[in-house]
């Protein structure tokens, strides 16, 4: 599902170059529930954003889905994720003029849906992360924990492949972060998506099919880990 | 249209900052239209009191200089003229210390019914006019403003001419915007020959000619009759005769249409200078539309398409009030009036109705282009990095 062959990130600040990623290579197939585990500054979040289509990069070759990514333009790449991938955030990403139903229905907007339908998915997708019946309250009407499963709908909505969730549980308080965490875990188990998680929390490493260690950009041996 | 749900929530997102910004373009584009009444106001102004039979002739080196008194009998000879008067300025001053004047005019009283038909002044007050010599018939704007009525004595003091005139006034000019003191040149005449001088110029000749179509001709064969003559003549219609008068106002139009547009150049940056700020407040929602796959287009256009709506919603109802404001007027005085002046004549039409929205959304437009340009183009990884 997820193959980068010696993938490196460089970064030009002024006069220097910051080495992000190095001669990475990384293979996640499909339904598995991947975390990308290290320190602050060790490339996590870059190798997310190579992954999923937000960024490209320096050397290497990144194919997503049977899609080689670095071949495509800023509005291919676009299309991709819209097609391909769920994002989930750290700090949820809601658009706070729009509620929940609102929210989720975003990313059909970029399908041929017509508005029932759209309204209907986004309703199901509610249900699936246990929030059918709060689709009409605004973000700031819900928790934390609520917020973060209106963004993992958000993701689910289109049905994509993928779903990339950066520090998902890192402003959830620690039974919401669980929570998350099982719902992740349940969307690679039971509606076979392929999610890849950068996390620090170590109550993530319980739930996670395997775990990929990153340091000064450099990646670890995988380390798979059962399942809780 | 699905994507308009977004924007207008967006819109209503500050709904005070919303409402300044397009109050600020509304007033603009209700201020532009307003201005752009007035070359069309003036024009219909200028048909309603000049008549488009009447023809002034004048000397071609300026209303200032006389022409012979005999001419008026050659253009009265004319084919076509229908009648003639001549007027001749007397320059009389009303109550001296106070500077009091309005303009006076020698005329013959035959023609007078004929050539200003169209002032309607009463058949009575005509025949007394011609009646007596030292009768007056006075404009009722002057009427009302010197608290006059048929029938008072008045005295002027002569300033062009060394003679002092008393008056009874006959008749009246029955409009509202009508300042002339007319009287019998005649009764200047003996005047001026009692003190030992002759009248033996004019000011300008007034001809009513027969057919609107035979007016051009005419001009031209009044022109040529003089030509090369010790005073030449210039011919023009009565609303180019006007219209010269209006020119100060003119310039004046021109001036406050150019401060209009830097009015508008100043409402576009302060349109701009909103959507920058919602723009950079928003800069990780955009980031994160980016990365649901919203493309560079769609982001664009959304911005500009919010921008381009709170424009032409303010520019909408600037349009609407202005249009509201002048039939206003116009329902109170559709042409001159004494408290109104001529701001009846000032309507906004259809077209200045669509000017005024285009300008509006002229406004919206290139307010919106450059901060969506810069957000569509901005990385999703470095402002994510950055904002988040």
């Amino acid at each position: 599902m997820i193959e980068l062959q010696d993938v490196s990130r460089v970064y030009h600040r002024g006069a220097d170059e910051i080495h992000a990623l190095e001669h990475v290579t990384l293979h996640i197939a499909r339904g598995r529930f991947a975390a990308l585990m290290g320190p602050s500054g060790s490339g996590k979040s870059t190798l997310l954003n190579i992954l999923a289509g937000l960024d490209r990069p320096s050397r290497g070759s990144v194919v997503v889905a049977g899609q080689k990514l670095n071949d495509l333009s800023e509005d291919e790449l676009a299309a991709f994720r819209a097609r391909h991938v769920g994002f989930v955030f750290q700090f949820f990403n809601l658009i706070p003029v729009l509620n929940a139903r609102q929210n989720v229905e975003l990313p059909l907007l970029l399908t041929h849906l017509g508005k029932a339908e759209r309204r209907e998915r986004a309703q199901t997708a509610l249900r699936v992360v246990g929030l059918g019946e709060r689709a009409e309250h605004t973000p700031s009407e819900l928790s934390g924990g609520e917020q973060q499963r209106v963004a993992i709908a958000r993701a689910i909505v289109t049905d994509p492949e993928i779903v990339v969730a950066d520090e998902p549980t890192g402003d959830l308080d620690a039974k919401n972060a669980v929570e998350i965490l099982a719902l992740l875990r349940d969307l690679a188990r039971d509606f076979g998506k392929t999610v890849v998680m950068v996390t620090h929390d170590p109550r993530g490493e319980a739930f996670v099919d395997e775990i990929h260690h990153l340091d000064k950009g450099v990646l670890g041996d995988p380390a798979p880990e059962p399942r809780a | 249209m699905k994507f308009l749900p977004l924007i207008w929530r967006n819109l209503a997102r500050n709904k005070l900052r919303t409402a300044l910004t397009a109050g600020a373009i509304g007033l603009a584009v209700s201020l532009v239209c307003l201005l752009l009444t007035m070359p069309s106001g003036l024009d219909m102004l200028l048909n309603q009191v000049a008549s488009n039979t009447r023809v002034v002739v004048h000397n071609e080196a300026g209303l200032v200089y006389p022409l012979p008194y005999s001419d008026l009998q050659k253009i009265r000879s004319l084919p076509g003229v229908v009648a003639a008067a001549s007027w001749t300025w007397y320059g009389g001053v009303f109550e001296v210390e106070k500077g009091v004047t309005f303009p006076n005019f020698a005329v013959e009283p035959e023609p007078l019914g004929s050539v200003w038909a169209d002032w309607k002044i009463d058949a009575k007050q005509l025949e007394d006019f011609r009646r007596y010599r030292d009768g007056a018939i006075v404009g009722r704007a002057t009427l009302k403003r010197q608290g006059w009525k048929i029938g008072d004595l008045i005295t002027l003091k002569g300033t062009l001419y060394p003679v002092d005139l008393s008056f009874r006034i006959v008749g009246e000019i029955p409009n509202e915007r009508a300042p002339h003191f007319l009287f019998q040149r005649e009764y200047l005449d003996q005047a001026l020959k009692a003190a030992g001088r002759n009248l033996d110029t004019l000011g300008i000749v007034w001809v009513r000619v027969d057919d609107p179509a035979r007016v051009a001709p005419l001009m031209a064969q009044i022109d040529q009759m003089f030509k090369n003559s010790e005073a030449e003549t210039a011919s023009e219609t009565e609303k180019s005769y006007f219209a010269s008068f209006f020119s100060m106002l003119s310039a004046f139009v021109t001036i406050i249409l150019i401060v209009t547009g830097l009015v508008a150049l100043c409402i576009v940056f302060i349109a701009a200078n909103t959507a920058s700020m919602s723009v950079r407040e928003r800069l990780g929602e955009i980031a994160v539309l980016k990365a649901l796959g919203f493309g560079r287009r769609l982001i664009f256009a959304t911005l500009v398409a919010e921008a381009v709506i709170l424009s032409g919603l303010g520019g909408a109802f600037g349009a609407l009030a202005s249009l509201g404001f002048t039939q206003l007027l116009h329902a109170r005085a559709s042409s001159w009036n004494s408290s109104l002046g001529p701001l009846g004549s000032f309507i906004v039409t259809e077209t200045i109705l669509v000017q005024g929205l285009f300008l509006a959304l002229f406004v919206g437009m290139i307010s919106g282009v450059v901060p969506a340009f810069g957000a569509a183009r901005r990385s999703v990884a470095a402002t994510l990095r950055e904002v988040f």
